[in-house]
């Protein structure tokens, strides 16, 4: 039982090595100013693993850092700035990789989430790496057509996991961000 | 919307007596271009408008134009205003300051949304306004450009 423990221990260790995302940097649009209103940073703010949110008024954009070890949902910083009435026009997650060999059309689980390569040649992260997600309603409708051409797999239509995405070892449905490097 | 949304705001906040800027809960000090401190509650006994306002903030320039015509035809009548900027780069505010031809009254105190005076006035949008009477007493809350004008010269009795 110990020995099973400490293989999970371990297991559970080389994950958070291998790969752990900790600030993201969030653009958000809408009808009105979004700047203007302190609906989005509050909203954000209040998501379960964020711990802190400055606004970069420069860039137009949130600087969201998330508390240690916690394996952040991408979903719930979109819902968050959904629910104050604004939609997500850019969204990038920066994280600290190890090792990380990624690949065109390449599905791999990081940081307990899967992520689909949309363009990248093959390498190997290493260090802090900044993805952008491409994913539905995570950039402008325009952006979305263009990098959704990028390849040919269904997922990146509905961000769940298709037929095509088997062979990486994921399940059908799962939830599979796509981005860019 | 954002009219309302405030006025529901501060409409928590008064919850019975009608909130005055003597209240040291709504009392705040900014530091003017020069480095001089405007205290709120000094300014009691004048017809204010005290408004929020960045300089990122495209309505807020805009509806600077407003005031500008407004301050120039009332402030002989003693129309004050008091503008409190969210910015939190002082070169940015100044630049405004000159681009938009604010003559009266504007502070900063950098902190961006969560500047003192926009926590206690528990602005949430920009512009945010609210209009306040000779004894202090806030009476209106972000009015609309003529609504505006028709209230300033009610306070000032003309």
């Amino acid at each position: 039982m110990k020995k099973l423990i400490s293989v999970f221990v371990l297991t559970l260790i080389t994950i958070v090595l291998n790969a752990q995302f900790t600030k993201a940097s969030l653009q958000a649009s809408g009808l009105t100013c979004a700047m203007c209103s302190k609906a989005v940073k509050v909203a954000l703010e209040k998501v379960s693993f964020v711990k802190e949110v400055k606004v970069n008024i420069k860039n137009q954009e949130y600087a969201v850092a998330f508390k240690e070890n916690s394996s952040p949902s991408f979903d719930e910083l979109k819902k968050a700035v959904e629910d104050a009435g604004f939609s997500v026009a850019s969204l990038k997650v920066t994280g600290n990789f190890s090792d990380v060999s990624v690949d065109k059309d390449k599905h791999i689980e990081l940081d307990g989430k899967n992520f689909h390569f949309v363009s990248s040649s093959s390498k190997v992260l290493n260090g802090e790496q900044t993805f952008t997600l491409v994913d539905k309603d995570f950039l402008s409708a325009k952006d979305f057509k263009k990098y959704s051409a990028a390849t040919k797999m269904e997922c990146i239509k509905t961000g769940k996991a298709a037929n095509c995405c088997l062979k990486d070892g994921i399940h059908t449905e799962e939830r599979v961000y796509h981005v860019i490097i | 919307m954002i009219s309302l949304f405030a006025f529901s705001a501060v409409a928590a906040m008064a919850q019975g007596p009608i909130p005055n800027i003597t209240d040291y809960r709504l009392d705040f000090t900014v530091t003017d271009i020069k480095g001089d401190s405007i205290k709120l509650s000094s300014l009691k006994g004048k017809v204010l408008i005290l408004d929020f306002w960045a300089s990122w903030c495209g309505p807020c320039r805009f509806a600077n134009k407003h005031l500008v015509k407004l301050y120039s035809k009332y402030k002989d009548k003693g129309l004050e205003i008091l503008s409190v900027s969210l910015d939190d780069e002082l070169k940015n505010w100044k630049k405004a300051v000159i681009k938009d031809k604010i003559t009266w009254m504007n502070g900063i105190d950098l902190g961006g949304w969560d500047a003192l005076a926009a926590i206690k006035w528990q602005v949430e949008a920009l512009p945010s306004s609210f209009v306040v009477n000779k004894n202090g007493d806030v009476v209106a809350i972000n009015p609309e450009k003529d609504e505006l004008e028709k209230k300033i010269k009610e306070l000032l009795g003309l």
